[in-house]
């Protein structure tokens, strides 16, 4: 893991969750990896959870940002299922990203649902990584 | 004041918090080396110990990179038994500047959890090595988990963790090499004359939690004086004293390393 620290992420909290039923979460680890290396306190859920239960372990955690892997296709409605959720808890401007297989054509529908990044598979980590930051700071 | 900023605050800061009496809520630490079960185990006993009228709260560590200052909290996950029951509420954190375990500001973080009214509070310290118990001036009941495989465990630890330790549990009770771990554990109790129960427990099957749960309780029951005022007070005072001695120390700079001992110790000292 080479991602060099960014200043920005120090001291950051970030919980990186999987809904939907697809079970691979090795791009997501890379990720939680690569952040954690950046310097931000990162926190892994783990594989098929529902937006629910991502929302409330987001609160609870109070975390600065909230990064959901989707590969399963349903990303559009995932991540508005999330953000329902999210605002039932008083946190619907919480800091979303969204990684995965995401074709272009869907970008622009989760960035009007709020999300503040969408990262695709083939992205250098490097790069995924210093968005975050940037986003965060 | 949130978690994250009691978490989060400098010693200044600290420093201005409210005093936090200990709460109503026993706390119970759970320690032992990395892999231990220590997660696993607390899920499987949050969810046997909580009720409607006792909610729970964890507060999970795990370690900070001492690189990049990042962290991989990988704790929740494992508490698989507990997610998602609204009466958990779980928090990870990062060991961030702490060397005993636990993370800085951990009887801060206690402070605010008391004003929640949890019925009991967990703690799971870092996968502990052999020098760092500092959970024990915060718990009420000292859990230590072991598992087989790790016989030169229980040799390396018999001065450190293991005199501090209310409640011994042997994990994976499943896998070969538990019962001779139980019995070199028992060995050594008897000859440090430490009178403690030993608790033969599965987390992945629940076996033996539920013989866990009671020995808390009766552990509870008998002890509910230790965790007195005093006792997190004094371990307050001494983290917040630790972490400004390490502010100091990085601020000496390069060419006065090269001062005697004596001259060195007397400056820090006056600037601490
Ligand atoms: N066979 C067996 N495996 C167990 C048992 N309890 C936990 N494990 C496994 O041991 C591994 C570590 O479990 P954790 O609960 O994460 O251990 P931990 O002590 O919290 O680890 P750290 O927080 O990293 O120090 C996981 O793969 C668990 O599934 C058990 O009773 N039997
Ligand atoms: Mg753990």
């Amino acid at each position: 893991m080479s991602a060099t620290a960014q200043p920005g992420l120090r001291g950051k909290r970030i919980l990186l969750a999987k809904p939907g039923l697809d079970g691979h979460d090795v791009g997501a680890k890379v990720i939680a990896l690569a952040l954690r290396d950046a310097g931000a306190d990162v926190i892994y859920t783990g594989l098929r959870k529902s937006p629910a239960y991502i929302a409330q372990a987001a609160v609870d955690e109070d975390v600065d940002a909230l990064g959901l892997s989707i590969l399963s296709g349903s990303h559009v409605e995932l991540v508005a299922q999330t953000f329902d959720e999210l605002a039932a808890r008083g946190a619907g401007d919480m800091a979303v990203f969204v990684g995965g297989t995401i074709p272009a054509a869907d970008r622009e529908a989760l960035e009007a649902l709020g999300v503040k990044g969408v990262f695709n598979s083939d992205m250098r980590l490097a790069d995924v990584v210093a968005q975050v930051a940037r986003a965060l700071a | 004041m949130a978690i994250s900023r009691a978490a989060a605050s400098s010693v200044a800061e600290a420093l201005t918090a409210p005093n936090t009496a200990p709460g109503a809520a026993p706390v119970i630490g759970v320690t032992g080396a990395p892999g231990a079960g220590k997660s696993t185990l607390i899920g499987r006993l949050v969810a046997r110990r909580v009720r409607d009228d006792r909610t729970m709260a964890v507060l999970a560590i795990d370690p900070s990179s001492p690189r990049s200052g990042g962290s991989l909290l990988g704790d929740r996950i494992r508490m698989e038994a507990i997610s998602g029951d609204p009466r958990v509420y779980i928090r990870s954190l990062p060991s961030a500047g702490a060397h005993d375990g636990l993370t800085d500001n951990i009887a801060e973080v206690l402070g605010v959890l008391d004003a929640f009214g949890f019925g009991e509070v967990l703690i799971e310290t870092v996968g502990v090595g052999q020098a760092e118990y500092g959970v024990r001036a915060l718990a009420a009941a000292e859990v230590l988990v072991l598992m087989p495989g790790a016989g030169d465990y229980v040799q390396a630890m018999k001065a450190g963790i293991i005199e501090t330790a209310d409640i011994f549990v042997v994990n994976k009770a499943e896998l070969p090499g538990a019962e001779r771990l139980e019995a070199e554990l028992l060995a050594v109790l008897e000859r440090r004359e430490v009178k403690a129960p030993v608790i033969r427990v599965s987390a992945v099957s629940d076996e033996g939690v539920a013989a866990l749960s009671e020995a808390i309780d009766a552990f509870l029951q008998e002890s509910r004086e230790r965790e007195t005022q005093a006792a997190r007070q004094r371990f307050r005072l001494q983290s917040l004293v630790q972490r400004r001695l390490r502010e100091v120390l990085d601020q000496v700079a390069c060419e006065q390393w090269r001062l005697p001992l004596a001259d060195l110790y007397c400056s820090v000292l006056k600037r601490l």
